[in-house]
């Protein structure tokens, strides 16, 4: 085990991909790091520092610079899928997806079924995604709602470098489109990371991450550290909590969050995205729909509003899920008469 | 800002008229918090404590404990969580007005009841649900259930867009506060890199030492799931068997101290009262039972219905009150309240505790419509979701222990009703034929708990004479 950062289990589980297969290639805005600049390439870093070192080592065939177009980009990155590569693309902010949703939604997501099965698209497309930066309603969405809708995609939301580790080295090695979503605040975040150059989580395989009787939380990314704080307060006055980091919103793991609240009786889904034909409003129908007969309450949701989000400092506190929140909700389904 | 917030008397059902203050147990200026216990309120039917539902100090106490019943939505206390001063809780109280319960409207014997309580549009003679005005936004369904249980919509929030009320929200209000059985946290499975399991199948895994890596998952994607664990768990089994019983030691008995929860607290207070007030009087009875279990069968094959003996003993009970309604009668202070139907209170083992739900006008009904009734009941009684109104008022109590094989055994009087019966096993006995052979015949033994203030000896003993005269002819259950 080492502890790394969850930035840095991104760029070290892209290098030894890189290094185990000759097919894997890096493009996106700035992944060299200074390019152009005075002090020359790697001289200043992407902004999120997720491909640090790679041009040094794969060199600019590998490791590609491209223009700020979006739609180039995935473009791009299709087209090398197409024809034998693995990319490995980056959009700086998520909120980009859509200039080249075309690109996304009716090209990569229905190769295989456009062809009949007989073409792979084995494309990964990396992107930051959330909110907590003060970066205003065009920089800080997640919009992992509208791609998990897209049949075609696997969706990734890993909230821990141990799962960006095993998570992306099977995007990388899956044959089909994977959209890989790194949340912004979890960058600097470190953690136990598993040297096994074969670690690898399978896609849909949900992580129990604290075990409870009385609840089911379901969350990914950022907001499942909320989750697990709110189940370890809940814990000292004897309420236990099954919290569930979905990693993958496609293909869900319907069968962990069944199991889970057929155990508890009680479920509240908590997801970054606005609330309607969102991940928590979906997962809700879910167990309404198959798990009526062991419900106690009904499922609760911990999301934003159904608005932009704000620029303000308070108010976009106020706009995120909080962990109060999400004690409120726990409550709230546990107090139901 | 001073929050200040009344304290009325609140309404548990539909039939919930008035109540009275059995008890405070808070006094002006004390502080209480969400939870606390803060007084005992007393209906004629129930006693029940009334919790806090947040923090406060009780700033004003209106009615004091032991006096007369008070309509509901009279205001009895007012309480505030912030520094108000004197005079702001008088204006509170001057200004007060029952909102939208309807019910509070002041009745002529409450000529000491507070001040300006609102007069609302109910039609004369007090019939028909109280109309809500009210400019909130709320679904018409749950308007109507408002209005039909009298509900305080100024209590509720609003869940629907815009905070509109929903049938739920009003549901909700009207249930009381919920008590969940915690079963707390559970050990974290451990993730083993090299097998691939759900956290359940590897939670049973654990319960029961199976080696998960030997084991073939069947889940999607080959992952292993709960049902293939519970496969070997029955395999598993065997090698436990051998173990031979550790010798005998004699351990610590200390005793599991447990407070009485709320409803046995209020069982506790009620039969204690019963029987310290009442003067009870008892009659007992034996029944020869063979016709009644022969003709049991035929008549539940012709109606189709699997009635019980004691559906059958309660369908007897009925028909004989309504012919005696001396002892079909409930008994308020110097009064005595005579009824024209018959309905019965059943005595049900719940996981709550000892619960009485009644059968109403059980005289007038068929006996698969009281088995059906009595089913209905039982089972409500059983998932803990009987409601105020299954459970409100009853004539007469019947309570049957013989399918424990109690063979006999006295009853205390549910108040406000006059008398109780005990209905024990039905056993075989040896008895004289008419041509002095010796016969077996199964008999069942009744027993009557009387009230004697209401009932006389005679009146109860023709009563039961009558009773067993039904059980050992049951053709007269069918008229």
């Amino acid at each position: 085990m080492a502890k790394m950062m969850y930035r840095e289990a991104v760029v070290s589980t892209i290098a030894e991909e890189m290094e185990r297969d000759d097919s894997v290639v890096v493009l996106g805005e700035d992944v060299v790091g200074g390019m152009g600049t005075a002090g020359g390439p790697e001289a200043i870093g992407g902004i999120w520092s997720t491909s640090t070192g790679l041009y040094g080592k794969f060199g600019a065939d590998r490791v590609i610079d491209t223009p700020i177009s979006e739609s180039a980009i995935v473009g791009a990155a299709a087209g090398l899928a197409l024809s034998g590569k693995r990319p490995v693309a980056e959009l700086m902010f998520a909120d980009f997806i859509g200039v080249c949703l075309d690109q996304i939604w009716n090209q990569i997501a229905k190769f295989r079924y456009m062809f009949g099965g007989k073409s792979r698209c084995p494309a990964v497309i990396r992107m930051a995604y959330g909110g907590g930066f003060n970066a205003a309603a065009q920089h800080s969405q997640s919009p992992h709602q509208i791609l998990t809708g897209i049949p075609g995609l696997k969706v990734v939301m890993p909230s821990t470098p141990a799962d960006v580790k095993g998570l992306l080295r099977q995007a990388i090695r899956d044959d089909d489109p994977v959209i890989f979503l790194e949340h912004k605040a979890l960058y600097a975040v470190s953690g136990e990371v598993p040297d096994d150059p074969e670690f690898i989580i399978p896609f849909g395989h949900a992580r129990l991450s604290r075990a409870g009787q009385d609840v089911t939380i379901v969350s990914s990314g950022l907001l499942l550290g909320f989750c697990e704080t709110v189940a370890d307060k809940l814990a000292e006055e004897g309420i236990g909590c099954d919290v569930i980091d979905l990693r993958t919103t496609s293909p869900l793991d319907e069968e962990v969050i069944l199991d889970s609240v057929e155990v508890t009786g009680r479920i509240v889904v908590v997801d970054e995205a606005p609330p309607r034909c969102g991940l928590a409003a979906d997962i809700n129908a879910l167990v309404a729909a198959k798990a009526f007969a062991s419900l106690k309450a009904p499922p609760q949701a911990v999301t934003p509003p159904h608005t932009p989000i704000p620029f303000a400092r308070e108010l976009e506190n106020a706009y995120l899920p909080s962990a109060e929140r999400i004690e409120a909700a726990v409550r709230k389904v546990l107090d139901w008469r | 800002m001073a929050r200040i917030r009344p304290f009325c008397m609140p309404k548990w059902g539909i039939e919930m008229t008035e109540g009275t203050l059995a008890e405070w147990m808070v006094s002006e200026g004390d502080a209480f918090s969400k939870g606390q216990t803060l007084c005992l309120i007393e209906t004629d039917k129930i006693t029940n404590e009334v919790e806090a539902e947040y923090d406060a100090v009780v700033r004003r106490i209106l009615v004091e404990q032991g006096g007369d019943a008070q309509p509901v939505g009279t205001l009895l206390a007012v309480f505030a969580d912030g520094e108000a001063s004197d005079s702001d809780i008088d204006a509170f109280v001057e200004g007060f007005t029952p909102a939208e319960t309807g019910v509070a409207a002041k009745s002529e014997k409450q000529a000491a009841a507070p001040p300006k309580v609102t007069e609302v549009a109910r039609a004369a003679g007090g019939a028909g649900p109280a109309k809500i005005e009210t400019n909130r936004p709320i679904s018409p369904e749950a308007l109507k259930l408002a209005e039909r249980e009298g509900v305080d919509l100024s209590n509720i929030e609003g869940s629907g867009r815009n905070g509109r009320i929903t049938y739920q929200d009003v549901d909700q209000a009207l249930r009381p506060a919920a008590k969940p059985l915690l079963r707390g946290t559970a050990v974290l499975p451990s993730e083993d890199g090299d097998v691939f399991a759900t956290p359940l199948a590897r939670r049973i895994a654990a319960i029961h030492g199976i080696d998960l890596s030997r084991v073939n998952g069947t889940g999607a994607r080959g992952r292993i799931s709960k049902a293939d664990v519970l496969a070997l768990v029955v395999v598993d089994d065997p090698a436990s068997l051998g173990a031979r019983p550790a010798d005998f030691v004699a351990g610590d008995n200390a005793p599991a101290v447990e407070p009485f929860d709320r409803i046995r607290k209020v069982v506790a207070r009620r039969l204690t009262k019963a029987k310290q007030d009442i003067p009870h009087f008892y009659l007992r009875v034996t029944a020869r039972a063979d016709a009644l279990l022969e003709l049991r069968k035929t008549a539940n094959l012709v109606l189709g219905c699997k009635a019980s003996v004691n559906d059958y003993i309660v369908r007897a009970s009925a028909v004989a009150l309504a012919r005696h309604p001396d002892v079909n009668i409930q008994v308020h202070g110097e009064e005595i309240h005579r009824f024209p139907h018959a309905d019965i209170s059943i005595a049900v083992a719940s996981p709550k505790g000892l619960v009485t739900p009644v059968v109403r006008q059980a005289d007038r009904m068929r006996i698969d419509q009281i088995a059906a009734e009595t089913r209905r009941l039982i089972d409500k009684a059983s998932a803990g979701r009987l409601s105020m109104e299954d459970m409100d008022g009853g004539t007469f109590s019947v309570s049957n222990l013989g399918m424990f094989g109690v063979e006999q055994f006295d009853a205390i009087i549910n108040p406000p009703q006059g008398a109780i019966l005990a209905v024990g096993a039905a056993i075989r006995q040896p008895a004289e034929d008419k041509d002095g052979s010796v016969v077996f015949e199964s008999r069942i033994s009744l027993t009557l708990s009387v009230d004697h203030r209401a009932i006389d000896g005679a009146a109860g003993a023709q009563f039961m004479a009558t009773l067993k005269q039904l059980i050992e002819e049951p053709e007269g259950l069918f008229t």
